[in-house]
């Protein structure tokens, strides 16, 4: 890939069901699905079924990458250096794109990630390619992730630019002393965005937390479900705000809880409403317009992605 | 440096927030002048621009907006760190989120400073002070506002503050009126 060097660890460059390249540095394994299963037979115990697409990434303990975020989605890092397209890459994205929609195919994107034991990794996303996905392409984003004995994990994903249709999935497993934090902002204008995320608390010990910020702009809609299933004591928390800043605006969002434990103990908390009057009339009394004020309030509300 | 002093609900609040024209607040009788000119109905923001400021007594939570981030939108003149050298943590804080009193009213008060006002209005800004942080405030307001000319309103009702600040005139409002007022 002309861009490899610029990567940091690995990447995966997928167009339709096409594998283009798949780069990863020492110390990082990543593999299409189908061939993991097909030449890593421990593997085989993380698949539902055997695969016939997607990617398997495994990162060796002490292997010298970073401990922070490395991973991209793939369609980021498909395009450029910085993440942001050049625009031969752009039309060349988009004209893929345009095809799959000619044919009527949605985007599909399906990975699942596997932390070993007493690993600690973050992810961090900010989809700042999507604006290329814009007005009628439709996406399905699926991850999944395994989180074994110790292994913890921290998830910022910020979306403020999604396609006409955004369905995010993911599942994450817990096993002992495991935890997972996710941290999720979306800005919806002028389409939907779905999120399923669901949290198994499999093993003793185990936490999980589901932060969920979602705004509704004009002509959008969001739905999110939100589920925390206890089956091992540990404890599990749902956050979910959403902001609705027109008359257009739609937010759905239910969270879920399972608890099979009693030693387990699981709490949520939403909200969904309008900005306050008090907090815009606050800062228009500082001399900010009205735009300005709830311009500063919804990127408040998004949070920055940590550095 | 007028003061207003009244018992609960006799209307001081209601007074600056119409004043600021609140949405909520609706003039049906009066003007309001400034300068000369008639701001009766300009909208909150304009009236800011104009050289008003108001130091709110219960200031909401802005969730997501550091302190330091708001200063640099709205700041006229960079804000004198010399006066809050003890508070650089406060300004990498989100507004107001779990502020103490004492946080509150210094929030507050760098606003003010960097908005570099004409008029600047204090609501109640020593309800809940303990007695260091009221003797900071007041020196501030001192060096800062009076002497540079800024006219002042301070509203409250225990009137502690005016041991310190002496005004020039003093007014009483009961039942949402003047009933009398006090030329020092």
């Amino acid at each position: 890939m002309k861009n490899a060097e610029n990567v940091k660890s690995a990447s995966y460059v997928q167009i339709n069901h096409e594998i283009r390249s798949i780069f990863a540095k020492e110390g990082v394994i990543l593999l299409s699905s189908p061939e993991a299963y097909a030449t890593l037979e421990w593997t085989r115990n993380y698949f539902n079924q055997k695969p016939i697409e997607g990617y398997f990434i495994w990162v060796k303990k002490k292997s010298g990458a970073s401990n922070k975020h490395m991973l991209h989605d793939f369609f980021t890092k498909s395009l450029s250096k910085s993440n942001k397209p050049s625009s031969c890459r752009k039309r060349y994205f988009h004209r893929n794109l345009q095809r799959l929609q000619r044919c009527k195919t949605n985007l599909k994107c399906r990975t699942q990630r596997l932390f070993k034991g007493n690993s600690q990794r973050k992810f961090y996303a900010q989809n700042e390619a999507f604006p290329q996905l814009g007005k009628n392409d439709h996406v399905l984003s699926s991850i999944e992730f395994i989180l074994e004995k110790g292994a913890k994990l921290s998830s910022f994903y910020k979306c403020i630019n999604p396609p006409k249709k955004f369905k995010i999935e993911s599942k994450t497993t817990l096993d002992n002393e495991s935890s997972a934090d996710f941290e999720t902002a979306v800005l919806a204008k002028n389409g939907e965005i779905e999120m399923y995320e669901s949290l198994f608390l499999n093993g003793e010990k185990s936490s999980g937390m589901i932060k969920l910020r979602m705004i509704s702009d004009e002509n959008s809609k969001i739905s999110s479900h939100s589920k925390i299933v206890a089956k091992g004591g540990g404890k599990g928390h749902i956050d979910c705000m959403g902001l609705l800043l027109s008359e257009s605006s739609f937010i759905n969002s239910t969270p879920e809880l399972v608890n099979a434990n009693k030693n387990a103990v699981l709490t949520h908390e939403a909200a969904i409403g309008k900005i306050s009057e008090e907090e815009l009339n606050y800062l228009r009394s500082r001399g900010l317009s009205k735009d300005e004020a709830v311009n500063l309030i919804v990127t408040g509300f998004l949070g920055e992605v940590p550095v | 440096m007028h003061a207003l002093l009244g018992p609960n609900a006799s209307g001081k609040s209601t007074l600056t927030f119409s004043i600021m024209s609140f949405p909520e607040y609706e003039i049906t009788y009066g003007k309001i002048l400034f300068e000369g000119k008639d701001i009766t109905h300009l909208p909150i923001e304009e009236k800011a621009k104009l050289g008003i400021a108001l130091a709110f007594q219960n200031p909401p939570a802005i969730k997501g907006v550091k302190l330091s981030h708001l200063l640099k939108r709205i700041s006229k003149q960079p804000l004198d760190m010399n006066y809050f050298s003890q508070d650089n943590d406060l300004l990498e804080r989100e507004i107001n989120v779990g502020f103490s009193g004492g946080e509150k009213r210094l929030s507050e008060i760098m606003q003010i400073l960097s908005l570099n006002p004409k008029l600047a209005i204090f609501d109640e800004i020593d309800a809940g002070l303990d007695v260091i942080n009221l003797e900071k405030l007041i020196w501030i307001i001192q060096d800062k506002l009076t002497r540079s000319g800024v006219s002042l309103l301070l509203i409250t009702h225990r009137g502690n503050i005016l041991q310190f600040l002496e005004p020039n005139v003093a007014h009483v409002l009961l039942h949402g009126e003047i009933v009398c007022s006090s030329r020092n």
